[in-house]
């Protein structure tokens, strides 16, 4: 674990975010927010509720346009690039809440995540010829490989809809993971699990990274971030306010300020959690 | 009369599916017994039956498939049409012939009407398609290129011939329909084993999903218009053989409307469904001649009971194909 993390200063960097904003309105959602990801790290991006932590995503992801500052990936600038250009760079997300395609099965869900790699043309679809047919096969078992790494073989052909919302979750990472993604970007991925998963999440994210996938997440679940992250960048009110290893972040007056400085919230099981850590 | 049923082979294994696998088949083998066992009305209905089961399930593309709300779906079921009867009448090409023009002219309208619409969210762009059916018929009514005939449409138009045998007789022109059919819902049944049908309905369940994972929503959203007015243009040079006319009155706004309903009462991206859909609309009302002037009521009765008690529709799509 040591060694990996002292190998990260030197890795190349992956993806970096140069100043970006974006105002919704006169609502400045995030503003002037710069941090970088390198090959093979895990990157936990929190904050307080309504920091921006989404709307960072849907930027680096396409879905929205910054209105300043720019993203790289591999340092070419892909700033509002459309989200389908996107996932062709090699950038998978899920979403904070799940959008698996309903009334589909979950082999379905996964095989959309093969988009790209798709070579059938629309008359051998129609057609039904014997290439079609083998392409369809390759889909199906490069599918089934994912689904039995996450657990999910004997499900594969329930519609992923009527799962448990914790087999959701993992369909949906499925989903991302099917496509070899160089960089995978979690939203929330704990939400809504119970102890037992967000354990479980845990051991996947990890096997996610030890797969040669670089990893941002984005975690109310504190357990989570703190054991699983390499790096964390900490935003509140849309502007970056620390940066560091998981046990910096955790003795940042700033960071407790800004989680603990609303005393009045002692119900706020964030605040709590983050507690919890300070306290260790 | 059977109901011309027709199942899109079921994935799961179940022994049940596997029968309905057969029914679909028997069912169409069935229908080629009409020309010998019913009375020549029977055969008309059934070869319109055909005709029309093909221009629905071809709607049921871009509605049931893509999600996208195209309610002027006879524009291109028209332009097939008038297409071969153009070239049929004014060029003297033989009908056969004009069926690929046909098909490819329907789908390039569908194309680039469709490209700059496909942005647009489902009721607005049902609004503007709407447009289209109205500019279509109006343009067909005032004898467009002085070619289109105006109100009263060209008629003449001649049954084809294949290995020197004339498909003049009603029967005959029941057995291509019939056969045509078969080809189609072959078709639409690999579609929805293809990436590309699976794509249209990542698209309609959840767009912004889709294009996370690649996919390109407008393109194959034009797509979707493209392949389905293709469908719908080989079903208009059907529909040109079978009256032996084309007018602009087989192409307008309400036609789209029933089109639709079809799909929404049938059930959405089904095809045993909109079959059924269609056989209601065209086959029972011929049941109850007399009373045909109110089939309208009564279909609209039914759309409303099925709306209401059975929103997904009569025979809804299966959920999951693999």
């Amino acid at each position: 674990m040591n060694t990996a993390v002292s190998q990260q200063s030197e890795a190349e960097v992956l993806l970096e975010l140069d100043g970006i904003g974006i105002s919704f309105g006169g609502l400045r959602a995030v503003d002037d927010l710069s941090f970088k990801v390198r090959r093979g790290e895990i990157v936990g991006l929190i904050g307080p509720n309504g920091a921006g932590k989404t709307t960072v995503f849907n930027m680096i992801t396409g879905v929205y346009r910054p209105t300043d500052g720019h993203i790289r990936w591999h340092g070419r600038d892909i700033t509002g690039l459309a989200p389908h250009r996107v996932a062709e760079a090699g950038i998978r997300r899920t979403f904070q809440t799940i959008r698996l395609f309903q009334d589909m099965t979950v082999l379905e869900n996964v095989i959309a995540g093969q988009h790209l790699r798709m070579r059938q043309s629309w008359w051998q679809g129609l057609l039904n010829t014997p290439a079609q047919r083998r392409e369809e096969r390759e889909l199906i078992e490069r599918a089934m490989t994912v689904l039995q790494q996450l657990d999910l073989a004997d499900v594969a052909h329930e519609i992923a809809t009527s799962l448990p919302y914790g087999a959701q979750r993992r369909v949906e990472m499925a989903r991302t993971l099917v496509a070899e993604p160089e960089l995978i970007i979690l939203d929330e991925p704990a939400a809504g699990l119970n102890e037992q998963e967000s354990a479980g999440l845990n051991e996947t994210i990890r096997a996610i990274r030890d797969a040669g996938i670089t990893v941002i997440l984005v975690e109310h679940d504190m357990s989570v971030v703190m054991n699983v992250t390499d790096n964390i960048v900490v935003i509140n009110f849309g502007k970056k306010i620390a940066e560091g290893k998981p046990a910096e972040i955790r003795s940042n007056p700033l960071v407790i300020e800004a989680y603990l400085g609303q005393d009045d919230d002692e119900d706020d099981p964030l605040m709590n959690a983050v507690q919890d850590q300070v306290n260790v | 009369m059977d109901k011309h049923m027709n199942q899109a082979s079921p994935a799961t294994s179940s022994g049940s599916t596997r029968a309905l696998r057969l029914v679909g088949p028997a069912l169409w083998i069935l229908g080629l017994l009409i020309p010998q066992l019913l009375s020549p009305a029977w055969i008309t209905i059934g070869g319109i039956f055909a005709i029309y089961s093909i221009v629905a399930l071809s709607q049921d593309i871009v509605l049931g498939r893509a999600g996208m709300y195209d309610m002027g779906h006879a524009v291109y079921f028209g332009i097939g049409a008038y297409t071969s009867a153009i070239l049929s009448l004014y060029f003297n090409w033989p009908i056969l012939w004009t069926i690929p023009v046909a098909i490819v002219l329907a789908a390039a309208l569908g194309a680039i009407l469709s490209a700059p619409i496909v942005k647009l969210r489902g009721d607005y762009l049902l609004v503007v398609t709407i447009g289209f059916n109205a500019i279509f018929v109006l343009a067909m009514q005032n004898n467009l290129f002085g070619m289109t005939g105006g109100a009263d449409g060209l008629f003449g138009i001649s049954g084809p011939t294949l290995f020197g045998h004339m498909f003049g007789t009603q029967s005959d022109l029941f057995y291509m329909n019939w056969v045509v059919l078969a080809v189609v819902l072959w078709l639409m049944g690999n579609l929805d084993r293809s990436s590309l049908g699976r794509t249209f309905r990542y698209i309609k369940h959840d767009e912004l999903a889709a294009t996370t994972l690649g996919v390109n929503a407008r393109n194959y959203k034009v797509a979707a218009f493209a392949l389905s007015a293709g469908l719908a243009g080989l079903a208009g040079t059907l529909f040109a053989m079978q009256l032996s006319a084309v007018s602009p009155g087989s192409f307008r706004f309400t036609d789209s409307v029933v089109l639709f309903a079809i799909v929404l009462v049938g059930g959405q991206a089904s095809v045993p469904g909109v079959l059924l859909g269609t056989a209601m609309m065209f086959v029972v009302p011929q049941i109850f001649t007399e009373f045909a002037q109110y089939r309208y009521l009564a279909f609209g009765v039914a759309m409303i009971l099925v709306m209401i008690l059975r929103p997904q529709g009569i025979w809804p799509a299966r959920k999951g194909v693999i």
